[in-house]
């Protein structure tokens, strides 16, 4: 195989454009959402949060269609229901917050998959939950160009804001930020995003697109800024790699766009000459 | 204390309640304009309550506190507030200078970018810190004191009067209090109010010249060596040990 077969020609179709640009628009989102999960330490509430969009997106398949205005309602809704309820959950009982949400997703999650199995249509469950970038639409990419675009803004106009909620939240609020307004804009630009996410990466595996990006990033940044611009790099390499490997070895795209992404995990984990293992190991063991 | 017209924070019977529980009760007293004042009590006893309130943070059950001649929230610019260490994330990824321009960002908004003047500000907080030679380092890699001195540094840039300590010297080793103290004692002598939450009885005799010894209620408060006698300290802490602080219900 020639290095035009393997690199270009897979674009010759009009489908593998599209999927690239909808991966690579929301890996530049996914990545700078990616930074802040990490370091406000949401990586496992992100995780559930995506599980849960599930059913909102089954419900508006069957009453609407395939109107992706209906399906982007339909996970915002579940998603922002299960923050809710658990946030009810945690204030009002005595249950923790991490239990409170881990209950609350996996009910979801298992309604959603109810819903799907019942949808009368020759809908593939596979595809909701793993990716298929066969299915990304023109209408699914106008999706990913807005909320890629709408996230970029808000991270260039409330960087500061941003910065100092997720760094120090007190000071935040001592200086008059308003930080339940952040934490609730950073909760939206995230289940947007995860719906955007979900043709080609698939409910489940969506957030390893925010996720290995911001991980591998933080490996070797000890700059914020720089740590965004790492991550976001990763992430639209990582989507590049993983639609050609998914082209080529005949995979679902999310999967392959996740290994693609966790080998620059792995090499970051072990290669970064600060925060890395062989460093550790060398130094002696622990940091 | 000094007559009130020399105070610039005031407490008249404040009280403070979270749902059945009192955290402070019927709290009156004044901080004087210029001095260092430690915050003493058990766990429990208020002392971070306190210092939220004066933030404007705490919804008071009854009673007022006025900085200067304002209601706390229209206060706000004159105050420094500086956090826990352990509330930090020392592996965030920020350098030392990073740090300090936060305390510029409150004045900055959403659209105007740091400007000379800020930079400047930025510089000498560094400078009279003695951390201008660090500015470029990650903050995990700096001793205890010095990653205090970089967020002393960061209220100094906000350019208030009035600075909040939580507990500054919990967590530093002796070279790190010793620093510390040598910076406030200094601070104080530049007419800057310190305000600082503090455990150790023998810091606050060393480092603050006026003390409040809390124990929900007020036991005593003035100059250090008059509130913290033997008498005293016995009464704010004869629950220590005993009775759990969240007993302290009304």
């Amino acid at each position: 195989m020639s290095l035009h077969d393997l690199l270009v020609a897979p674009f010759g179709y009009e489908f593998m454009r599209r999927g690239l640009l909808a991966a690579m628009l929301l890996g530049v989102s996914g990545g700078l959402l990616g930074c802040v999960l990490v370091l406000r330490r949401l990586a496992l509430m992100g995780d559930a949060l995506s599980h849960s969009l599930l059913p909102g997106v089954a419900a508006a398949w069957l009453l609407f269609g395939t109107s992706t205005v209906a399906l982007f309602l339909g996970g915002l809704i579940a998603g922002l229901l299960t923050a809710l309820g658990s946030a009810l959950l945690s204030r009002l009982t005595r249950v923790k917050e991490d239990a409170a949400f881990g209950s609350l997703f996996i009910v979801f999650f298992a309604a959603g998959v109810a819903l799907i199995s019942k949808l009368p249509t020759r809908l593939n469950l596979s595809d909701f939950l793993f990716g298929n970038v066969l299915g990304v639409g023109a209408a699914d990419l106008r999706l990913a160009m807005a909320v890629s675009g709408c996230t970029v803004a808000v991270f260039l106009v409330f960087h500061r804001s941003i910065l100092l909620e997720t760094f120090d939240p007190v000071f935040h609020r001592a200086t008059g930020g308003r930080g339940g307004l952040v934490h609730f804009g950073f909760l939206t630009l995230t289940v947007l995003n995860l719906v955007a996410a979900m043709q080609t990466m698939g409910i489940v595996l969506a957030l390893g697109l925010f996720l290995l990006p911001a991980v591998s990033a933080y490996l070797w940044c000890d700059r914020l800024a720089s740590m965004l611009l790492l991550s976001v790099g990763v992430a639209a390499a990582g989507s590049f790699a993983g639609i050609l490997l998914s082209y080529h070895a005949g995979l679902a795209s999310g999967a392959a766009i996740v290994l693609c992404l966790g080998a620059a995990l792995l090499g970051s984990a072990l290669l970064s000459p600060r925060h890395g293992i062989i460093a550790a190991l060398r130094r002696g063991g622990a940091r | 204390m000094p007559p009130p017209d020399q105070n610039i924070i005031t407490f008249r019977g404040v009280t403070v309640r979270y749902g059945r529980l009192t955290a402070l009760r019927d709290i009156t007293l004044g901080i004087p304009c210029g001095s260092s004042t430690a915050v003493l009590g058990r766990n429990g006893a208020g002392k971070s309550t306190l210092l939220r309130a004066v933030l404007g943070w705490q919804r008071l059950h009854a009673g007022e506190i006025r900085v200067g001649d304002a209601h706390p929230h229209h206060a706000r610019p004159r105050m420094a507030y500086v956090p826990q260490r352990h509330s930090i994330d020392w592996d965030f990824p920020i350098t030392v200078r990073g740090v300090v321009e936060q305390g510029r960002y409150p004045s900055l908004g959403l659209f105007r970018g740091m400007g000379r003047a800020d930079h400047e500000r930025v510089d000498r907080a560094m400078e009279e810190l003695g951390i201008s030679g660090l500015a470029g380092r990650q903050i995990r890699r700096l001793s205890g004191g010095q990653q205090q001195r970089v967020f002393l540094a960061r209220a100094l840039a906000q350019g208030g009067d009035i600075f909040l300590l939580d507990e500054p010297f919990a967590g530093l080793d002796l070279a790190g209090s010793e620093e510390l103290a040598h910076i406030l004692r200094g601070w104080e002598e530049q007419g800057r109010t310190v305000m600082a939450a503090v455990h150790d009885v023998a810091i606050a005799r060393r480092c603050f010249a006026h003390a409040i010894l809390l124990d929900t209620g007020l036991v005593a408060a003035g100059p250090t060596a008059e509130v913290l006698t033997a008498a005293n300290i016995d009464l704010a802490y004869r629950q220590a040990g005993g009775v759990p602080a969240e007993a302290t219900l009304r």
